[in-house]
Formats: structure tokens, sequence, C-alpha cells
């Protein structure tokens, strides 16, 4: 579906009655036709991947709220629109906003005269999550809270006045880097956070402004005034999705999600149909993308042995050598429809440039990259025979490849063009001065042409990679990616240090969803011993890499015997491990556990268990706290797992869990209720007053200030349970050796934290696991797919890898040796060439450069340069700029 | 460049503040017309002496943002 815009047949009045047609007059391009009608198209696939996402709950229903009638009630989903730049009102929040901007109904104007920048906004968390009273979503959506701490962040940086209150049950911030958020937003932005939830919303007639009332903690009755209330509103799998699933024939849960095994997240109960996204359970944008990547692979493996059986080889075209050759310019220049043409005079900007030097042709287009104008582009450049393209158009950030794409249909380097960007810096911007527009036009274009005269056919260097995989961590994560690799083809090394495979998985007892760990590891295991194309290398450690994407030499050492792994790309998958507790009397006597003690136990069938009355799992042992500032995430689910075990083995026996916060996101929650209905009993401490642990004989005494009673309370367990946080390795060893970062905790850090979650910014090297950040089986083996998915796109493009064109070079007769571009390169992409004439001298890896020019600017020999963006060049466009015209 | 007007030579970063230049007219921001952008790879591209060079050729001013 391209990004175009298309007629709503329900309301337009040309297909409902025949009348308007206004857009087919108006249109420049003539795209509107009438007659189109719905087509039904059949595509013969062999995977598909259903991603079809969710819909904000519509509080509309509520009527405590008063969504529908309040005009400063709105979604938080409104209010993030209110908070965009792009946004109704251009990222400045004011109340009414539901109403339009400019108001023509007599009422609405009068409503909006009493708009006012808001003073005090309320977020009210878990509206349509968690909550089996008011609808039927019994699930914790999983992103409010995060989402809603950023809106008030974001809000009260625009206007430091502003008291934002955000009204939550748990504060659900288990992500990554997302509790030292949340911390910041308590102590640095002075977001007020209180723990209620509010019972109405009751509205001033005259002002507006929305009167709550709430229990505080204490059980205190609460009024409060806000101009404003933000309703955190939940994901929600909408009826026409559930349909479809049912067409599919895939399984669903009863709040709509997908049903999907721990250890195969992405894939349906139906064989070649795989999910992403919040269909598949709520989740915020890393872990969407992980699942998009993830269902890639999987619908990969499953298509594996018909791979390339399809495809169609592109024709090349003979590129023309124009070196040497006097530059011929064609400038064209784009009308944009009216958003150009309408502000700058067009043909006059046209006519000017047939004036600049080298220009051999210019035209005036209506819209330069419409495929019509694309074609005859090439037609114009083969028949003038020119061999420098200028297009002044809009951003060659999103359009300078479309171009290049013609320039080589026309037989021209790509890099013989050049853009300049006379709408988005222009037209768009000084709307209002189209004389002043033009002149500004006229100065870019003759800028543009200047540097394009210098410009230089530049070659892209074949990238040799060798298509071998090696994945650092025997665990499920790097398992899962090896399995995947293997199954489509590649030949995969797993290197692990222990002397089997399964890593901390082997620990644990049960999944979330009730199956059973050791089973599952063991037909994994299994199934990547049998597979021809992994080999295993147990009770090895990886003494170092050289080397780069493509092209990396890994030293393995086993038993004292070294060998030699070549291979392309890396995936580091190292996990993490269970920290030791430090305090709650633990190490004193054996009735104090850490949570795997007790998963050990459950699988042993430990006789002992059947001896406990009374149990007590504490929460957060180092996880949350100054010194380990993030949240474990595992903990809250696990312990709660646990504790079910323990009510379903014996009913009569006691179990308590003693939390901060307890963060069972998405449908983990239903464990939550389902602990509760069970007789658990969840008591919350702050983390200033936190439990207090004496071993006494009988018992282990537990005592600690009861939320709800206000009163200190003691416990006699027979068993207590730390959830101890999960520490990484902080492998500092192995991030030197790819030239990866780890952050303050000694976590691996991504590429990217939102979009590129299973990579890292070195080229070649992926990451997955634990080691990345502390998760539960389902989402180490999402992103130990991911994370193959990464390195597929990488392998698959094997034959076809280029370097980019524009990157340094070296002029060896210049370079005096001083050595500044190899210190200063971030890439390590300059080095000293090792042999030949210019020993010594400085030479560039063109892999690893990335273009930005530093090595060049630093250079006091003169002897670097940067292709496509030469000191030439520059001075170029600068000398252009002073030319008195 | 003509002697009435203001020039401000800008050379901006293709990542990050070329990017937000392209943003302002998407947003349908406006600002005077004084700016005349160059597309550089990154700011570790720039070298003193094309801030020099925008002086001698009678830039006004002379913005370097990435």
């Amino acid at each position: 579906m391209p990004l175009k815009y298309v007629i709503n047949p329900d309301v337009c009045l040309k297909l409902q009655k025949d009348k308007c047609g206004t857009c087919a007059d108006v249109c420049p391009a003539n795209a509107i036709d009438y007659t189109q009608t719905e087509e039904t198209i059949t595509l013969n696939a062999g995977s598909i991947v259903f991603s079809p996402g969710f819909k904000p709950f519509d509080p509309s229903r509520f009527d405590n709220y008063q969504y529908a009638n309040y005009p400063n009630v709105v979604t938080s989903m409104e209010f993030e629109r209110l908070l965009s730049a792009s946004g109704p009102t251009h990222g400045h929040v004011m109340t009414m906003p539901k109403l339009p901007m400019k108001p023509k109904k007599k009422a609405d104007k009068a409503l909006a005269e009493k708009r006012k920048d808001p003073k005090k906004i309320a977020w009210f968390q878990c509206v349509g999550s968690r909550d089996m009273n008011k609808c039927d979503n019994a699930y914790c959506s999983s992103v409010c809270c995060m989402y809603a701490v950023k809106e008030a962040i974001i809000a009260k940086e625009h206007d430091p006045e502003l008291e934002p209150y955000i009204f939550f049950m748990d504060m659900r911030t288990p992500g990554k880097e997302f509790e030292k958020y949340y911390q910041n937003a308590k102590e640095k932005h002075g977001i007020n956070f209180v723990r209620a939830r509010v019972h109405s919303v009751t509205e001033d007639r005259d002002t507006h402004d929305l009167n709550i009332r709430y229990a505080d903690e204490m059980g205190q009755i609460v009024d409060d005034s806000f101009d404003m209330v933000v309703l955190s509103v939940g994901l929600e799998i909408p009826q026409e999705t559930r349909d479809m699933a049912e067409k599919l024939g895939i399984d669903i849960t009863d709040h709509g999600f997908c049903k999907t095994d721990s250890f195969e997240p992405v894939t349906s109960s139906r064989d070649g149909v795989y999910v992403s996204g919040v269909f598949n359970n709520p989740k915020d944008i890393p872990e969407s993308v992980l699942d998009a990547s993830a269902a890639a692979s999987a619908a990969g493996d499953f298509l594996a042995d018909v791979r390339g059986t399809m495809t169609k080889a592109e024709e090349k075209i003979e590129e023309t050598n124009v070196i040497g050759d006097p530059p011929k310019i064609g400038v064209f220049v784009c009308d944009c429809g009216s958003n150009i043409a309408g502000v700058v005079d067009c043909p006059s900007l046209t006519e000017y440039a047939k004036e600049l030097p080298y220009v051999e042709f210019a035209t005036e287009t209506l819209y330069a990259c419409a495929q019509d104008t694309q074609d005859k582009m090439v037609e114009t450049i083969k028949e003038k025979g020119l061999n420098r393209i200028v297009v002044a158009a809009c951003t060659p950030k999103t359009h300078e490849p479309l171009f290049q794409e013609s320039m080589v249909n026309a037989g021209l380097n790509k890099y013989l063009f050049e853009m300049t960007n006379i709408r988005n810096h222009n037209s768009w911007v000084h709307k209002n001065n189209p004389e002043i527009a033009t002149e500004k036009a006229k100065d870019l274009v003759r800028m543009a042409v200047a540097k394009a005269a210098l410009a230089q056919p530049l070659a892209e260097e074949k990238i040799n990679v060798n298509d071998t995989v090696m994945v650092v961590g025997g665990g499920l994560a790097g398992l899962t990616a090896a399995k995947s690799l293997a199954t489509q083809g590649y030949d995969t090394h797993i290197v692990e240090k222990k002397d089997v495979l399964g890593g901390e998985a082997l620990k644990l007892y049960k999944t979330a969803q009730g199956e059973d760990v050791g089973e599952k590891m063991a037909a994994l295991v299994a199934d990547i011993e049998a597979n021809e194309k992994i080999t295993v290398h147990t009770n090895t450690t990886l003494e170092g890499v050289e080397g780069f994407v493509g092209n990396f030499k890994s030293k393995l050492v086993s038993g004292g015997n070294e060998t030699e792994l070549e291979h392309g790309v890396a995936v580091l998958a190292t996990g993490a491990k269970c920290s030791e507790p430090t305090e709650y009397c633990f190490g004193d006597d054996d009735r104090i556990i850490k949570t795997l003690d007790l998963d050990k136990m459950l699988k042993e069938q430990d006789a002992k268990l059947d001896s406990v009355k009374t149990a007590v799992f504490i929460q957060c042992v180092g996880s949350r706290e100054p010194n380990r500032p993030y949240c474990s995430r595992v903990c809250c689910t696990h312990s709660i797992d646990n504790a079910i075990e323990l009510k379903k083995r014996n009913p009569e026996t006691d179990v308590f869990i003693l939390y901060r916060d307890i963060r069972t996101y998405g449908e983990r929650e239903l464990l939550y209720k389902e602990a509760r209905e069970l007789g658990v009993i969840f008591i919350r401490y702050e983390v200033d007053r936190k439990p207090e642990v004496k071993v006494e004989k009988d018992a282990v005494k537990i005592t600690l200030i009861d939320h709800v009673l206000n009163q200190p309370v003691e416990i006699e367990a027979d068993l207590l349970t730390l959830a101890a946080a999960i520490e990484p390795r902080k492998d500092e060893r192995l991030a030197n050796f790819f030239k990866v970062p780890l952050n303050d905790e000694g976590f691996f850090v991504e590429k990217h934290a939102k979009l590129g979650p299973a990579e890292f910014a070195t080229d070649g090297v992926f990451v997955a696991g634990s080691g990345h950040y502390p998760k539960p089986v389902n989402e180490a083996a999402t992103q130990g797919r991911a994370a193959a998915s990464r390195a597929l796109t990488l392998l698959a493009k094997k034959d076809s890898l280029f370097t980019s064109g524009t990157i340094a070079t070296v002029d060896q007769e210049k370079c005096s040796q001083c050595g500044v571009c190899v210190s200063i390169c971030p890439y390590n992409a300059p080095g000293f060439a090792a042999d030949g004439r210019f020993a010594g001298t400085a030479e560039i890896n063109p892999v690893l450069c990335k273009g930005c020019g530093l090595c060049v600017a630093s250079c006091r020999s003169g002897a670097l340069h940067l292709r496509g963006f030469d000191t030439n060049q520059i001075f170029s466009q600068i000398f252009a700029l002073g030319e008195v015209v | 460049m003509s002697d009435n007007e203001i020039k401000i030579v800008s050379f901006l970063c293709n990542w990050c503040s070329y990017g937000a230049a392209d943003l302002a007219g998407v947003s349908r921001m406006e600002y005077p017309a004084d700016i005349r952008v160059i597309r550089i790879p990154c700011t570790g591209r720039m070298s003193p002496k094309f801030v020099l060079s925008a002086f001698r050729e009678g830039a006004d001013a002379v913005w370097v943002s990435g």
C-alpha cells in the first residue's frame, strides 16, 4: 500500500451523490479516479506474517470518567498528538483539545473562549486494562506506565510550571532503562506519583475544571481539582482481528491475543502463519521490532528449501565512462504540485538554471519523482548526452536513492547526482515571502550546479562476506539463533564455555505459560546436536577477534588447544546470571533460598516442600536499588508462578509475596489474578521500610509494615524465597573484541533502543538474550530469532554487498604518516599500509569507513579526501554563494 | 552576495540537523530566509577553512550544526 491519499467512499459527495468533484479538478497530477472499485487479489504465499496490531481502548463506555461528555478528559493517544510538533496545537498543550482549533458552532466557540494552558494535569493509569469490573480486559497493556511518564515529562518540559500527577496501581517500568526513567521522573522532573485508583470525575460547570475523588494509601478520601485528565488507555484486540484470526485458523486467547509457545514465540497454532506485535501480546516498540524480525526468521525457516527459486535477476545497464569529459549538467526543477511552485517562481528558476556554467539542459517538472518524469529523465540523459544531474526538489534524505536509480538506468554513475532542497528548506518555510524564496532557490541551484560540476564517478567496493556464523553463548537465545541460521543453510558455530548447552534456562522449572523448561530445552539441544550445519564448541572460550563485517577471525581455546574460526557475522548471546543476595540473612539458614533454588526443588519434587506450612517470597532483592537501579523484569512473574505451584501442591500452605510493585505485564497479569484467587497474600513494602528477617530455630521470622493496616506484621515462615536480581556478565573483554558498548550496569548496548534491538552499531555483530537485558524464556527465544533474522538479511546479500561510494580515500604521496587519522577515527577505518611502495602511510578500509569525514578534516597534509563531499566540492558551494549575480 | 541582506552559511550534518531542517519544513515552521544550507556528512567533516572561506565570501555568520 503506497503512502498516498485515498478517498473515503462513505463520505465522498461525488461517490455518494455525484456532486462536488473538486479534488479531480484541483489535482495537478490527474491522480483522482472515481471509477476505481474494490478488487480481490489472490497471492500464492508459502508463509504468512500476521501483524494486525491493536486498537486503543475506547473509554466512552465508562460513565465515571465522563470521557464522552467532558471536554477536558482526553485519552493518552489524544494527548500524544497534543504534544507533537505536527499535532493540532504544534506541540503547545492547551485545554479542550477535542474541540476544533477554530470552532464554527456557537456552543463550541463559547467553550473555546475558556481554553487555557493547563497548570495541573492528572493521568489515570489502567483505563481498559487490569479491569474486570468495568470492562473485560484482565490483562496489563504493558506500555501505559511508560508512555504516561513520558507524556508527563514532555508536558512538564514544555511548561515548567505544570504539575503533573500520575494515578497508578503498580508502576510497571520493567524494560531496559525504564526504571531509571521512572526514578528520574520522580526526582529530577518533579512528576507526582499517587498510588490510587480514582473513583470518579466531576466537572465544574463554569470553568470546566475537573474534580476528582480518590482514597489515598492511608485510606483517606482526597478531593482534588485538575485542568485536564488524561486517560491512559490500554491496548485492545478489535473484533475484526478476532474474525481474521478465525479465518486464518489460528488459536487466540480469551482476550484475543495469539496463542504461541514460549519456545516458538512467533509461531501461531497453524504451520506457516507467524505473528508479531501487540496481537502477539501487548508490547512496546522494541519488543514489537524484535517480534517482527523473529517472525521473518520463522517464516524464512519454513521456506528454507525453496529459497531463491522464484527470484528474477536484475538487468544490468552498462555504465558510461565520463571521466575526462567536460561536465554537461541537466537541471530538473520540481514544482512538487503547488508545494514548491506555489511559492517559488519555478519557470524563472528554470530559466536561471539554464544560464549557469556547464548547464546543458534545464526543465521544470510537475513532480520530479513521478514514474513518467523518471522515465523522461532517463531519455533526456541519453538524448542530450548529459553526464551530471541536479534535481531541485525536496530532501535527498528521502528521494536521493530514487533519482540515483534513474541515473543508473540511464547508464550514469549514481554519484554524478546532486540534489538541492528547495521545498523543505525553502518553499515550505518561507511561504509568505515568494520573492525571497525564489532568490534563495536560485542560490541553492547555483550551489548545487557548482558542486555537481566537480562530481566524479565513484566506485562501490564489493564486500566479501564469509557466510559462516559464530554464536557466542549456548543458552536459549544463542541456540534459538543458531537453529534458525542453520535451518536457512548457514554453517553455524556455537561457542560455549561450559560443558553443556542450555545455559541458565536449565535451572528453570516452568515457563509462565506452564511449559516444562527442562523437556523443551532437551529437545532444543537434541535438535542442535543433530543439525549437520551446526558445530558445537563446548568448554571453549573466545580469546581474540580480528577483522570486521564479513571477515572476522576468532581465536577459540579449548583445553589448551587453540583454533581459529573464520566467520562473517557473530551473535553475542552470553546471557546473565543470578546475583547473590547480601541481605535478608541469605546464607545463614537453608530455609532462606533464591528463586532458582526453589525451581530446583520443584523440578526434583523435593520432599522438603511437603512440610512447608508458610512460604514467603521477597521481591526486588538487589534490583531497583541505588547500586543496581534496573528492574530484573522476570522476578514478579516467576515468584507468582512458584507461589501458585505451592498453593496447588498444598492449598493449606500460607503463601505471602512481599513486593514493591507487581510487574506482571501483558497476559502475565492473569497469573497475578489467579494467585490472588488461590489465596496468595500480597503485601507491599516501601524500599525505605524493607522487611526484616530473623532466623529462629522454629521459623524464619519476617516483620514488615502492612500497607493496608499500616501496622507491623510478623510472619513465621519455614521457607523464604528471595527474588534475587539478575546480573549481567559485564564481559568487557568480549565487548572490546567486537568493539561493542556496555551500559553502566554491564548490559550490552544495542544499535538503537527502539529500532535496532537485536544488533550492534558494529556491522555484522548481533545481540540476543539476557546479556542485553534480563528476559523470560519467550523473550529470549524471540530475540534469538530476531538476531538470526538480522544476521540473515546481511548474509542473504552476500553477493551484492557493497561499500558506500562516499568514503574517505588517501593520496598516499601526500601522507606524512602522522597517524592523526588512525587515532581519531571512531570506526577504526584508517590504518598504516603494511607493505608496498607506500608502506607506513595511511590507508582506509572501505568496509569500515562510514564516510563521516573526520579524518579528512583532521588531515594536516591534505592527503585525505572524502569522495562525494570533497574539499573542492564544499568550497565550490561556498564560492558559488559568494558570486555576485 | 548582495549587500542588502544578511547571509548565514549553514553547515548541517546530514544525520541530524539537516533532517531537523527538513522537519521544520514538514511542520511548516517559518523562519527568515537568510540561511543557505550546505549539507555535510557529519560535523566531523568541518574544517576551519570552510568557515574562513565563507566569511571571506561575504557571509555575515556561519552556523555549524550537528
